[in-house]
């Protein structure tokens, strides 16, 4: 057998043993237009996951020194099994870029080994600048249907965001809503001896410090526009509230510097206030801070303490923690600070945090250690997502669907990562080592 | 099948949907000039430097903050505490004696009002003293909700001492929440060590 032979023949052992732990049989002839209805009928037939073939990209262009054809299709693979939604296989011998026969068989032998959809990309490499051809194929068709192309372009020093953009695509053609892989997550890390603020992308790459101010630094939480992080600091004493812009040569700004506790920003939806803790007229209550002016407003007006508020999507009402009934509680309010509802009941109940999709508050309940909780937001359907160790902190991804949070179940406080049911719990794949109080960013424009 | 680079893309049969504009996606500005700022702020913003320099005219006085935007009216009319000082400035003293607290709770107890009682007479005794008052957490419960619990017990304690003669004007509170613990150990010998307020001075 050929080199080439052994390697064909090795992919399709993988898709088989794929096949096999799918329970598929074999895939059903195509009877729809849309990659949405590609996703669906691979469900029908009781597979979980889409098989998603990416072999190495075709170089069109350029020379690539950095094998980039092998690490785009890497990075792109991480982030579609990231998404919940694909079973990837990558590393398989990169496509013809100008043969139309050659490229029909290649694509035939991915679906007869029981892949439901195929990407290409073709990669030019000019200069600094990496350009990519991403072609995502129907192999459950029986021309394996061409369902899309786009183009993307990126510096070479970024290309792992193109990757990022190129799963994110793949996600948006078979879901309806983009993918999560071109977002950062920012965090607080103490290993230089200090609480600092630290940003990542979503998958552990690129760590970047972004305070060295060696004092207390907490609660970073990314702007909707993604430019900048609001953030508590004791960098000049006392605890203020500062903005960081991590992206652009900008200096700090800040953001509320009253007598007493300036803590626990939340932004609301279309990044023009900022709800937040203040003391200065004498115990924790919530205000929003209008960014524009530094008008501050306040929302409550009860002695115990408020505060940690999270607005939700429309903008219309926000949730927060009270100890007015005791022990610490959700409730909620408009945001007006009227209409003021319980939606906890028992326990000690923290850091609710508001899904995008606006379906769940997500919240932190103490009972022995910390652990992770979800209601609805008319108090219904209150379920545990987790257990084991203590888990705290939890941040939503912009689809809603994916959450980062803080364990202690390997040891210490590291990022892990679930789906808004509570499945697929897991460490983030490239950890800061001890990482806390985790933000997850809007997608990257 | 013959794999040949640098072969010109070859265009091939686009059966129903190319559904796909090309387009550019924007990278994060990477440069100030490429961002529309709103008015920059008139105080200046410190550098994110070491704690040691003193903050210019970013002065923490209530109700206007040192924030961004061309004209920040003050939005209530509470009257304008002083700056207060730094709280690097300060120092413990053995006659002042820290409090203690029940987990989640910041009323003062009675054995501890006996100690705020000794505190408030040295106090009064020695009127050329500022205070500060610092209020922590356990490390149990989250960092932001412990850092108003910590504000609460510090308050408690500011309160007492008023109560009993002390002038308010010389007190200052922080609150640390949990992150200056004086022990790390998970036991509750060691959280009651930490759910408390401190007391440290400093010559007008």
């Amino acid at each position: 057998m050929s080199m080439r032979q052994v390697r064909v023949v090795s992919f399709l052992a993988v898709m088989a043993a794929i096949v096999i732990g799918a329970g598929l049989q074999s895939p059903p002839p195509a009877r729809s237009q849309q990659a949405a209805d590609v996703l669906l009928n691979v469900l029908g037939t009781g597979a979980t996951k889409v098989n998603i073939a990416i072999p190495d990209f075709t170089l069109v262009g350029g020379a690539d020194t950095q094998q980039l054809v092998r690490q785009l299709p890497e990075v792109a693979g991480n982030d579609l099994r990231f998404s919940g939604i694909f079973s990837p296989v990558t590393g398989t011998p990169a496509l013809p870029a100008s043969n139309p026969e050659a490229l029909r068989k290649a694509w035939a032998d991915f679906a007869g080994a029981g892949a439901h959809a195929g990407l290409q990309g073709l990669l030019a490499v000019r200069g600094a600048r990496l350009e990519v051809e991403m072609r995502l194929h129907d192999l459950t068709s029986p021309e394996f249907r061409l369902i899309g192309s786009k183009r993307f372009q990126m510096p070479v020093a970024e290309f792992r965001r193109l990757s990022h953009k190129i799963a994110d695509e793949v996600v948006l053609q078979f879901t309806g809503e983009p993918g999560v892989a071109d977002t950062k997550i920012a965090y607080v890390n103490k290993a230089s001896g200090s609480k600092e603020l630290y940003a990542m992308d979503y998958d552990g790459a690129s760590p970047n410090r972004l305070t060295s101010n060696q004092s207390i630094n907490l609660s970073p939480v990314w702007s909707p526009d993604t430019r900048s992080l609001a953030f508590t600091s004791f960098m000049r004493g006392y605890p203020y509230l500062y903005r960081i812009f991590p992206f652009e040569r900008r200096p700090l700004q800040l953001l509320a510097g009253f007598l007493g506790i300036n803590s626990s920003p939340a932004w609301n939806p279309d990044g023009s206030s900022v709800a937040l803790t203040l003391s200065k007229d004498g115990n924790p209550e919530i205000y929003v801070l209008a960014v524009a002016t530094g008008a501050v407003r306040r929302l409550t007006t009860h002695p115990g303490i408020d505060t940690e508020p999270t607005w939700s999507p429309t903008g219309r009402e926000i949730a927060f923690v009270s100890d007015r009934a005791g022990r610490p509680q959700i409730f909620v309010m408009d945001a007006e600070g009227a209409n003021v509802r319980r939606l906890t009941q028992a326990g000690f109940n923290t850091q609710p945090r508001w899904s995008p999709k606006g379906d769940a508050i997500v919240f932190t309940s103490r009972q022995g250690s910390h652990d992770l909780w979800a209601v609805n937001p008319d108090g219904s359907n209150l379920r545990r997502l987790t257990s084991g160790g203590d888990n705290q902190s939890a941040s939503w991804a912009p689809n809603g669907r994916h959450l980062v949070f803080q364990s202690s179940r390997q040891g210490g406080a590291r990022l892990f990562t679930m789906l808004a049911d509570g499945s697929e719990q897991q460490p983030l794949s490239r950890a800061p080592g001890e990482a806390r109080s985790p933000s997850w960013s809007p997608r990257l424009p | 099948m013959a794999l040949r680079r640098g072969s010109v893309l070859a265009v091939l049969p686009l059966l129903v949907l190319t559904l796909f504009l090309v387009g550019c996606p924007k990278r994060p500005a990477t440069t100030a000039a490429s961002a529309p700022a709103p008015a920059p702020a008139p105080a200046p913003a410190a550098p994110d430097a070491p704690v040691s320099p003193p903050p210019s005219a970013a002065a923490p006085t209530a109700p206007s903050p040192s924030a961004p935007g061309p004209a920040a009216p003050a939005p209530t009319p509470a009257p304008a505490p002083a700056t207060p000082p730094r709280p690097s400035e300060f120092r413990a003293h053995d006659a002042l004696k820290d409090v203690y607290f029940d987990f989640d709770k910041y009323d003062i107890r009675p054995n501890d009002a006996r100690t705020l009682d000794t505190n408030a007479g040295w106090l009064k005794q020695n009127t050329g003293q500022l205070l500060l008052i610092e209020g922590h957490a356990d490390e149990r419960g989250t960092n932001e909700y412990n850092l108003a619990l910590g504000e609460r017990r510090a308050k408690a304690a500011m309160n007492y001492l008023v109560s009993q003669g002390v002038q308010a004007p010389r007190i200052t509170i922080i609150s640390y929440g949990e992150e200056r613990p004086v022990c790390a150990d998970k036991s509750e010998a060691c959280w009651s060590q930490n759910r408390r307020a401190h007391f440290l001075v400093k010559e007008r």
